[in-house]
Protein backbone atom coordinates (compact mmCIF):
# COMPACT_ATOMS: atom_id res chain seq x y z
CA UNK A 1 0.00 0.00 0.00
CA UNK A 2 2.64 2.67 0.90
CA UNK A 3 4.65 1.56 -1.85
CA UNK A 4 1.89 2.47 -4.59
CA UNK A 5 0.59 5.45 -2.39
CA UNK A 6 4.82 6.78 -3.24
CA UNK A 7 4.31 5.39 -6.89
CA UNK A 8 1.02 8.10 -7.51
CA UNK A 9 2.93 10.99 -5.63
CA UNK A 10 5.89 10.27 -8.46
CA UNK A 11 3.70 9.88 -11.18
CA UNK A 12 1.64 13.34 -10.34
CA UNK A 13 4.97 15.08 -10.06
CA UNK A 14 5.85 13.94 -13.39
CA UNK A 15 2.41 15.05 -15.32
CA UNK A 16 2.66 18.68 -12.83
CA UNK A 17 6.74 18.71 -14.63
CA UNK A 18 5.90 17.49 -18.04
CA UNK A 19 2.67 19.90 -18.54
CA UNK A 20 4.43 23.37 -16.92
CA UNK A 21 7.35 22.56 -18.97
CA UNK A 22 5.01 22.17 -22.28
CA UNK A 23 3.70 25.35 -21.12
CA UNK A 24 6.87 27.20 -20.48
CA UNK A 25 8.34 25.88 -23.68
CA UNK A 26 4.82 26.98 -25.73
CA UNK A 27 4.74 30.16 -24.08
CA UNK A 28 3.30 32.93 -25.77
CA UNK A 29 5.00 36.46 -27.15
CA UNK A 30 3.97 39.06 -24.88
CA UNK A 31 0.51 40.23 -25.54
CA UNK A 32 2.00 44.05 -26.55
CA UNK A 33 -1.20 45.26 -27.22
CA UNK A 34 -3.40 44.59 -24.29
CA UNK A 35 0.23 45.95 -21.74
CA UNK A 36 0.42 48.78 -20.13
CA UNK A 37 2.95 50.84 -21.39
CA UNK A 38 5.81 50.99 -18.84
CA UNK A 39 6.89 54.83 -20.20
CA UNK A 40 5.45 56.64 -23.03
CA UNK A 41 7.44 59.04 -24.94
CA UNK A 42 7.40 61.68 -28.20
CA UNK A 43 9.56 60.21 -30.90
CA UNK A 44 11.94 63.21 -31.22
CA UNK A 45 12.39 63.43 -27.53
CA UNK A 46 13.44 60.25 -27.60
CA UNK A 47 15.65 60.26 -30.09
CA UNK A 48 17.07 63.46 -28.80
CA UNK A 49 17.97 61.34 -25.66
CA UNK A 50 19.69 58.42 -27.73
CA UNK A 51 21.65 60.95 -29.38
CA UNK A 52 22.81 62.76 -25.68
CA UNK A 53 23.64 59.30 -24.34
CA UNK A 54 22.91 55.71 -25.88
CA UNK A 55 23.79 54.38 -22.63
CA UNK A 56 21.16 56.21 -20.31
CA UNK A 57 18.51 56.01 -22.51
CA UNK A 58 19.62 52.03 -23.29
CA UNK A 59 18.97 51.98 -19.38
CA UNK A 60 15.66 53.39 -19.21
CA UNK A 61 13.80 52.22 -22.41
CA UNK A 62 15.62 48.72 -23.51
CA UNK A 63 13.13 45.79 -23.02
CA UNK A 64 10.31 48.21 -21.50
CA UNK A 65 6.78 47.95 -23.50
CA UNK A 66 7.25 52.04 -24.71
CA UNK A 67 4.07 54.08 -25.62
CA UNK A 68 5.72 56.15 -28.45
CA UNK A 69 3.96 58.92 -30.49
CA UNK A 70 5.26 60.40 -33.58
CA UNK A 71 4.17 61.86 -37.12
CA UNK A 72 4.42 59.32 -39.69
CA UNK A 73 6.99 59.86 -41.90
CA UNK A 74 6.77 56.66 -43.99
CA UNK A 75 5.22 53.37 -43.89
CA UNK A 76 6.89 50.48 -45.97
CA UNK A 77 5.53 46.55 -46.33
CA UNK A 78 8.39 44.76 -47.60
CA UNK A 79 7.96 41.28 -49.80
CA UNK A 80 6.84 38.90 -46.36
CA UNK A 81 4.16 41.75 -45.79
CA UNK A 82 6.13 43.04 -42.88
CA UNK A 83 5.37 46.40 -42.35
CA UNK A 84 7.76 49.36 -40.59
CA UNK A 85 6.69 52.68 -39.93
CA UNK A 86 9.51 55.49 -39.59
CA UNK A 87 8.33 58.11 -36.89
CA UNK A 88 9.50 61.91 -37.73
CA UNK A 89 12.93 62.43 -34.97
CA UNK A 90 13.39 65.96 -35.61
CA UNK A 91 16.33 64.50 -37.22
CA UNK A 92 17.72 63.87 -41.38
CA UNK A 93 19.89 61.21 -39.82
CA UNK A 94 17.34 59.40 -38.32
CA UNK A 95 13.79 58.22 -37.82
CA UNK A 96 12.03 56.16 -34.55
CA UNK A 97 11.43 52.62 -36.61
CA UNK A 98 8.62 50.96 -35.54
CA UNK A 99 8.31 47.10 -36.61
CA UNK A 100 4.60 46.30 -36.74
CA UNK A 101 4.96 43.15 -34.63
CA UNK A 102 4.25 39.31 -36.64
CA UNK A 103 2.92 37.85 -33.37
CA UNK A 104 0.05 40.17 -33.18
CA UNK A 105 -3.55 40.90 -35.18
CA UNK A 106 -3.55 44.58 -35.97
CA UNK A 107 -6.78 46.47 -36.85
CA UNK A 108 -4.94 48.16 -39.83
CA UNK A 109 -1.62 48.04 -41.36
CA UNK A 110 -1.90 51.16 -43.44
CA UNK A 111 -0.59 54.29 -42.06
CA UNK A 112 -0.01 57.81 -44.01
CA UNK A 113 2.45 59.93 -43.89
CA UNK A 114 1.68 62.93 -41.38
CA UNK A 115 -0.25 61.44 -39.74
CA UNK A 116 0.08 61.43 -35.97
CA UNK A 117 0.25 57.51 -34.05
CA UNK A 118 1.21 56.10 -31.19
CA UNK A 119 2.15 52.44 -30.65
CA UNK A 120 3.28 50.49 -28.27
CA UNK A 121 6.42 48.41 -28.58
CA UNK A 122 9.46 47.42 -27.48
CA UNK A 123 12.80 49.32 -27.64
CA UNK A 124 15.74 47.45 -29.19
CA UNK A 125 18.16 50.30 -29.27
CA UNK A 126 20.03 52.66 -31.37
CA UNK A 127 21.31 51.86 -34.93
CA UNK A 128 21.73 55.09 -36.86
CA UNK A 129 17.29 54.56 -36.04
CA UNK A 130 15.74 54.05 -32.36
CA UNK A 131 14.56 50.69 -33.33
CA UNK A 132 11.46 49.49 -31.87
CA UNK A 133 9.97 45.46 -32.69
CA UNK A 134 6.49 44.05 -31.66
CA UNK A 135 4.42 47.16 -31.91
CA UNK A 136 1.14 47.27 -31.99
CA UNK A 137 -0.85 50.70 -32.46
CA UNK A 138 -2.48 51.64 -29.15
CA UNK A 139 -6.22 52.42 -28.95
CA UNK A 140 -7.25 56.32 -29.22
CA UNK B 1 44.01 75.35 -65.15
CA UNK B 2 44.85 73.47 -68.57
CA UNK B 3 45.30 76.97 -69.90
CA UNK B 4 48.42 77.24 -67.50
CA UNK B 5 49.51 73.19 -68.24
CA UNK B 6 49.90 74.06 -72.09
CA UNK B 7 51.44 77.66 -71.59
CA UNK B 8 54.09 75.81 -69.16
CA UNK B 9 54.55 73.11 -71.81
CA UNK B 10 55.36 75.78 -74.18
CA UNK B 11 57.77 77.34 -72.33
CA UNK B 12 59.55 74.47 -71.16
CA UNK B 13 62.00 72.79 -74.21
CA UNK B 14 61.99 69.30 -72.89
CA UNK B 15 58.77 68.36 -73.93
CA UNK B 16 60.48 64.54 -75.01
CA UNK B 17 60.53 64.00 -71.32
CA UNK B 18 56.91 65.33 -70.21
CA UNK B 19 55.93 62.68 -72.63
CA UNK B 20 57.64 60.07 -70.61
CA UNK B 21 56.32 61.24 -67.57
CA UNK B 22 52.72 61.56 -68.96
CA UNK B 23 52.76 58.07 -70.50
CA UNK B 24 54.07 57.20 -66.42
CA UNK B 25 51.18 59.09 -65.17
CA UNK B 26 48.97 56.57 -67.06
CA UNK B 27 50.71 53.53 -66.10
CA UNK B 28 50.04 54.88 -62.52
CA UNK B 29 46.55 55.38 -63.11
CA UNK B 30 46.59 52.19 -64.45
CA UNK B 31 48.04 50.95 -61.28
CA UNK B 32 45.89 52.41 -58.90
CA UNK B 33 42.67 51.35 -60.75
CA UNK B 34 43.69 47.91 -60.54
CA UNK B 35 44.55 48.36 -56.68
CA UNK B 36 47.77 46.86 -56.20
CA UNK B 37 49.51 48.85 -53.91
CA UNK B 38 53.28 47.94 -54.42
CA UNK B 39 53.87 48.27 -58.01
CA UNK B 40 52.58 51.89 -57.98
CA UNK B 41 55.92 52.66 -55.90
CA UNK B 42 57.66 50.47 -57.90
CA UNK B 43 56.65 52.69 -60.89
CA UNK B 44 57.59 56.36 -59.50
CA UNK B 45 60.78 54.88 -58.25
CA UNK B 46 62.46 55.28 -61.56
CA UNK B 47 60.10 57.88 -62.54
CA UNK B 48 61.93 59.59 -60.35
CA UNK B 49 65.34 58.95 -61.09
CA UNK B 50 64.49 60.03 -64.74
CA UNK B 51 63.59 63.78 -63.98
CA UNK B 52 66.63 63.71 -61.91
CA UNK B 53 68.81 62.23 -64.37
CA UNK B 54 67.65 65.28 -67.23
CA UNK B 55 66.75 68.08 -65.56
CA UNK B 56 69.25 69.42 -63.49
CA UNK B 57 68.53 73.16 -64.04
CA UNK B 58 64.79 72.83 -62.33
CA UNK B 59 64.68 69.38 -60.31
CA UNK B 60 62.81 71.11 -57.85
CA UNK B 61 60.17 72.30 -60.33
CA UNK B 62 59.99 69.27 -61.84
CA UNK B 63 59.80 67.36 -58.76
CA UNK B 64 56.06 69.40 -58.11
CA UNK B 65 55.19 68.66 -61.58
CA UNK B 66 55.36 65.00 -61.29
CA UNK B 67 53.29 65.60 -58.08
CA UNK B 68 51.01 67.54 -59.91
CA UNK B 69 50.86 64.72 -62.93
CA UNK B 70 49.93 62.02 -60.30
CA UNK B 71 47.66 64.25 -58.58
CA UNK B 72 45.92 64.85 -61.87
CA UNK B 73 46.03 61.39 -62.89
CA UNK B 74 44.26 60.21 -59.51
CA UNK B 75 41.18 63.21 -60.17
CA UNK B 76 41.04 62.10 -63.46
CA UNK B 77 40.36 58.34 -62.04
CA UNK B 78 38.58 59.62 -59.84
CA UNK B 79 35.82 61.27 -61.61
CA UNK B 80 36.03 58.65 -64.51
CA UNK B 81 34.83 56.03 -61.95
CA UNK B 82 30.87 56.58 -62.97
CA UNK B 83 29.96 55.26 -59.18
CA UNK B 84 32.27 56.44 -56.37
CA UNK B 85 28.94 56.72 -54.40
CA UNK B 86 28.13 55.27 -51.29
CA UNK B 87 25.27 53.13 -50.88
CA UNK B 88 23.04 52.32 -47.75
CA UNK B 89 20.13 50.96 -46.21
CA UNK B 90 18.56 50.43 -42.72
CA UNK B 91 16.52 47.41 -43.73
CA UNK B 92 19.18 44.83 -44.14
CA UNK B 93 17.99 41.03 -43.29
CA UNK B 94 19.87 39.45 -40.87
CA UNK B 95 18.56 35.80 -40.32
CA UNK B 96 20.06 32.82 -38.31
CA UNK B 97 18.88 29.23 -38.28
CA UNK B 98 20.02 26.15 -36.21
CA UNK B 99 19.07 23.03 -37.32
CA UNK B 100 18.97 19.94 -35.22
CA UNK B 101 16.62 16.60 -35.08
CA UNK B 102 15.81 17.88 -31.74
CA UNK B 103 14.20 21.16 -32.97
CA UNK B 104 14.58 24.48 -35.07
CA UNK B 105 15.17 27.92 -34.21
CA UNK B 106 15.35 30.87 -36.44
CA UNK B 107 16.02 34.14 -35.34
CA UNK B 108 14.94 37.16 -37.82
CA UNK B 109 15.84 41.26 -37.69
CA UNK B 110 14.57 43.45 -40.47
CA UNK B 111 16.24 46.49 -38.85
CA UNK B 112 20.09 45.74 -39.74
CA UNK B 113 21.85 48.79 -41.32
CA UNK B 114 24.30 48.50 -44.40
CA UNK B 115 26.87 50.89 -45.93
CA UNK B 116 29.25 50.21 -48.71
CA UNK B 117 31.27 52.02 -50.65
CA UNK B 118 31.39 51.21 -54.34
CA UNK B 119 34.69 53.08 -55.14
CA UNK B 120 36.38 51.56 -52.43
CA UNK B 121 34.60 48.14 -51.84
CA UNK B 122 34.73 48.98 -48.06
CA UNK B 123 31.40 47.43 -46.46
CA UNK B 124 29.63 47.46 -42.86
CA UNK B 125 27.00 46.09 -41.40
CA UNK B 126 25.34 46.14 -37.91
CA UNK B 127 22.44 44.69 -36.13
CA UNK B 128 20.71 45.15 -32.74
CA UNK B 129 20.53 41.37 -30.88
CA UNK B 130 17.52 42.58 -29.10
CA UNK B 131 15.64 43.47 -32.40
CA UNK B 132 16.08 39.25 -33.65
CA UNK B 133 12.62 37.74 -33.42
CA UNK B 134 11.45 34.01 -32.56
CA UNK B 135 8.69 32.19 -32.95
CA UNK B 136 8.39 31.18 -29.70
CA UNK B 137 8.85 33.75 -26.71
CA UNK B 138 11.38 31.55 -25.00
CA UNK B 139 13.54 31.18 -27.51
CA UNK B 140 13.62 34.78 -27.78
CA UNK B 141 14.32 35.60 -24.37
CA UNK B 142 16.84 32.63 -23.91
CA UNK B 143 18.82 33.81 -26.93
CA UNK B 144 18.74 37.50 -25.35
CA UNK B 145 19.78 36.10 -21.67
CA UNK B 146 21.31 33.07 -22.01
CA UNK B 147 23.21 33.19 -25.11
CA UNK B 148 23.88 36.46 -26.89
CA UNK B 149 23.36 38.48 -23.75
CA UNK B 150 22.16 41.28 -25.45
CA UNK B 151 22.03 43.80 -22.53
CA UNK B 152 25.92 43.79 -22.43
CA UNK B 153 26.76 43.15 -26.40
CA UNK B 154 23.92 44.95 -27.94
CA UNK B 155 25.04 44.62 -31.21
CA UNK B 156 26.38 42.59 -33.46
CA UNK B 157 28.89 44.14 -36.66
CA UNK B 158 31.03 43.45 -39.47
CA UNK B 159 33.52 45.35 -40.95
CA UNK B 160 34.99 44.94 -44.00
CA UNK B 161 35.84 45.03 -47.92
CA UNK B 162 34.78 43.24 -50.37
CA UNK B 163 37.77 41.67 -51.63
CA UNK B 164 37.09 41.20 -55.49
CA UNK B 165 35.89 44.49 -55.98
CA UNK B 166 37.41 44.25 -60.00
CA UNK B 167 34.69 41.96 -60.84
CA UNK B 168 31.81 44.01 -59.85
CA UNK B 169 30.81 46.74 -61.93
CA UNK B 170 28.40 49.12 -60.13
CA UNK B 171 27.14 50.73 -63.00
CA UNK B 172 25.78 47.62 -64.99
CA UNK B 173 23.14 45.80 -64.09
CA UNK B 174 24.31 42.41 -63.44
CA UNK B 175 24.44 39.47 -60.73
CA UNK B 176 28.28 39.33 -59.44
CA UNK B 177 29.91 36.89 -57.33
CA UNK B 178 31.48 38.55 -54.03
CA UNK B 179 34.05 37.71 -51.67
CA UNK B 180 34.41 39.76 -48.45
CA UNK B 181 36.83 39.90 -45.53
CA UNK B 182 36.79 41.74 -42.28
CA UNK B 183 36.50 41.62 -38.87
CA UNK B 184 32.70 39.88 -37.51
CA UNK B 185 32.20 41.01 -34.01
CA UNK B 186 29.30 38.81 -32.31
CA UNK B 187 29.08 38.43 -28.54
CA UNK B 188 31.60 40.97 -28.49
CA UNK B 189 33.97 38.95 -29.46
CA UNK B 190 36.18 40.06 -32.60
CA UNK B 191 37.38 37.65 -35.34
CA UNK B 192 38.65 37.42 -39.34
CA UNK B 193 35.88 35.78 -41.48
CA UNK B 194 36.22 35.40 -44.88
CA UNK B 195 32.65 35.03 -46.57
CA UNK B 196 31.01 34.35 -50.32
CA UNK B 197 28.04 35.75 -51.76
CA UNK B 198 26.74 37.80 -54.50
CA UNK B 199 26.24 40.98 -55.88
CA UNK B 200 23.23 42.32 -57.59
CA UNK B 201 23.20 45.43 -59.51
CA UNK B 202 20.17 46.62 -61.21
CA UNK B 203 18.72 50.13 -61.89
CA UNK B 204 21.00 52.14 -59.62
CA UNK B 205 20.14 49.92 -56.69
CA UNK B 206 22.49 46.92 -55.46
CA UNK B 207 21.24 43.76 -53.40
CA UNK B 208 23.73 42.24 -51.29
CA UNK B 209 23.17 38.32 -50.74
CA UNK B 210 25.27 35.82 -48.49
CA UNK B 211 25.30 32.58 -46.76
CA UNK B 212 27.64 31.82 -44.29
CA UNK B 213 28.36 29.81 -41.08
CA UNK B 214 29.05 30.74 -37.37
CA UNK B 215 30.37 28.46 -34.61
CA UNK B 216 29.10 29.87 -31.12
CA UNK B 217 31.83 28.28 -29.72
CA UNK B 218 34.02 30.87 -31.71
CA UNK B 219 32.27 33.92 -30.27
CA UNK B 220 32.46 32.47 -26.22
CA UNK B 221 28.60 31.70 -26.51
CA UNK B 222 28.45 29.21 -23.74
CA UNK B 223 25.70 26.56 -24.09
CA UNK B 224 24.80 23.95 -20.95
CA UNK B 225 25.76 20.77 -21.96
CA UNK B 226 22.21 19.35 -21.11
CA UNK B 227 20.88 21.64 -24.37
CA UNK B 228 23.74 21.28 -26.27
CA UNK B 229 22.58 18.40 -28.74
CA UNK B 230 19.31 21.13 -28.80
CA UNK B 231 21.26 23.83 -30.52
CA UNK B 232 23.62 23.08 -33.86
CA UNK B 233 27.33 23.32 -33.47
CA UNK B 234 26.79 25.73 -37.40
CA UNK B 235 24.37 28.25 -36.87
CA UNK B 236 23.47 29.47 -40.66
CA UNK B 237 23.25 32.79 -41.54
CA UNK B 238 21.82 34.40 -44.01
CA UNK B 239 22.22 37.85 -44.86
CA UNK B 240 20.19 40.17 -47.57
CA UNK B 241 20.03 44.24 -48.16
CA UNK B 242 18.71 46.16 -51.12
CA UNK B 243 21.41 49.15 -51.00
CA UNK B 244 20.28 52.79 -52.17
CA UNK B 245 22.45 55.47 -53.13
CA UNK B 246 23.14 57.84 -50.24
CA UNK B 247 21.38 61.15 -51.33
CA UNK B 248 24.38 63.75 -49.48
Amino acid sequence: MKNKKILYAILAVALIGAVAGYMLWNKPHQDIGAAKADIAIDAIALYNEYNTDENAANAKYLDKVVAITGKVKEAAKDSDGAVKVSLEAGSDMGVVACELSPFANHSRTDFQAGEQVTFKGKCTGLNLDVIFVECVEAKK
Amino acid sequence: MLFSWNAWKRKNKRLRLLRVEVVEGRSVRRVLFSQSGPQQSQHSTPQQSTSQQTQHSQPFKYFIMQKFIVLFAALFLMSSSAFSQKLFTRDAKIKFSSDTPMEKIEGLNKSGTCVLDAATGKMEWKVLIKGFLFEKALMQEHFNENYLESSTFPNAQFKGQISNLSEINFSQDGKYNAKASGKLTIHGVERDVNVEGTVKVSKGSVEILSNFVVKPEDYKIAIPSLVRDNIAKEIKVTVSAVLQPLKS
